[in-house]
């Protein structure tokens, strides 16, 4: 069944339909909860809370338009109001992001550093970061999915990398090469 | 020529190096490199950064909310069903509404039959929802007994 069919299936009621739309799109809904939140159980809860408004606004939806990124504006927008609800909870040990163990030629405390560092960035930074370098979406499709010109993004990804670089030479990150 | 911004320079060299195409040419961004050391070391750093993500991998989620998200779903869709009922009784204030303006124009004698156009509102209302708004209703009981 594709997203479309299972969409009007949903709109006549049928709730079995929306399973299919869930259980296609929870993974990828989850992993960018985390990446803004940086928190599994707040992300499994704004995953929760999404899902459950975009069925109540399937009625809205353009079915000439994948669902996913429509989906995302509404993830995207609870996320936020979870964020700003619990203020600036002290993230622990347990917090993660979306970021795994990588390819070889990468050093794994590197990649611990990256994700700490990760963590400290603002929750808008470590979404556009993640929608960049994890899911490899262009200026285009990342101005659509966050709503803002193409100029925007660029400047907003410069200032977040720049971030990134400050945090990590704080934390003295030995991975640039001299010059 | 005018003399190049150095953060200019350097958010257009991290754009073209995403596949951006920046107000700037690579040429222009490659002469201000060459002449700059500050900018040369940040973009250098920054194009580290963005090949360190790039090399990174999503972490698979094996979680499923359905089990919860069904729960809850119930209530979303009485949610939909109950503003989807209010709107019938929305067109009706509505013309009840317009009804009752025209009503107010003065010295205008809309005749007998004009006056009976707000009970067939109320009867075509009843009819499309399929209700008799007298029956009642022998199956409800009070709490309790």
């Amino acid at each position: 069944m594709d997203d479309q069919a299972a969409i009007e299936r949903c709109r006549a009621g049928d709730k079995e339909a929306f399973r299919h739309v869930v259980e296609h799109y929870q993974a990828e809904a989850i992993g960018h909860a985390i990446a803004i939140l940086g928190n599994r159980d707040d992300a499994m809860d704004a995953v929760q809370e999404a899902f459950i408004d975009s069925f109540q606004a399937l009625d809205r939806i353009d079915l000439t338009r994948r669902f996913y990124p429509w989906f995302y504006v509404i993830l995207r927008n609870r996320c936020y109001k979870l964020a700003a609800g619990r203020k600036k909870r002290e993230m622990n040990i347990s917090d993660e992001t979306e970021i795994v163990a990588p390819t070889s030629s990468i050093r794994p405390e590197d990649t611990m550093l990256l994700e700490q560092v990760m963590l400290e960035l603002p929750i808008e930074d470590r979404e556009l970061i993640t929608l960049k370098h994890l899911d490899g979406l262009s200026y285009e499709e990342l101005a659509e999915r966050l709503e803002v010109p193409q100029g925007t993004i660029m400047s907003r990804l410069y200032y977040a990398r720049k971030k990134l670089r400050e945090k990590l030479v704080r934390h003295s990150f030995k991975g640039f090469s001299e010059g | 020529m005018t003399k190049l911004n150095c953060k200019t320079v350097c958010m257009a060299a991290m754009a073209i190096a995403d596949g951006y195409q920046s107000e700037l040419s690579s040429d222009q961004i490659e002469a201000h490199l060459a002449s700059c050391s500050d900018c040369r070391r940040e973009v250098g750093q920054l194009r580290e950064i963005s090949s360190l993500l790039d090399a990174q991998e999503r972490r698979q989620r094996t979680e499923n909310v359905w089990k919860q998200v069904e729960r809850r779903l119930p209530d979303a869709a009485t949610a939909r069903s109950i503003s989807k009922a209010w709107r019938p009784f929305m067109l009706l204030g509505a013309l009840l509404l317009g009804y009752r303006i025209v009503e107010m124009i003065p010295d205008r004698d809309l005749g007998f039959l004009f006056k009976l156009v707000p009970v067939l509102f109320v009867i075509g209302a009843f009819s499309y929802l399929k209700e008799n708004p007298f029956k009642i209703n022998s199956e409800l009981r009070l709490e309790g007994e």
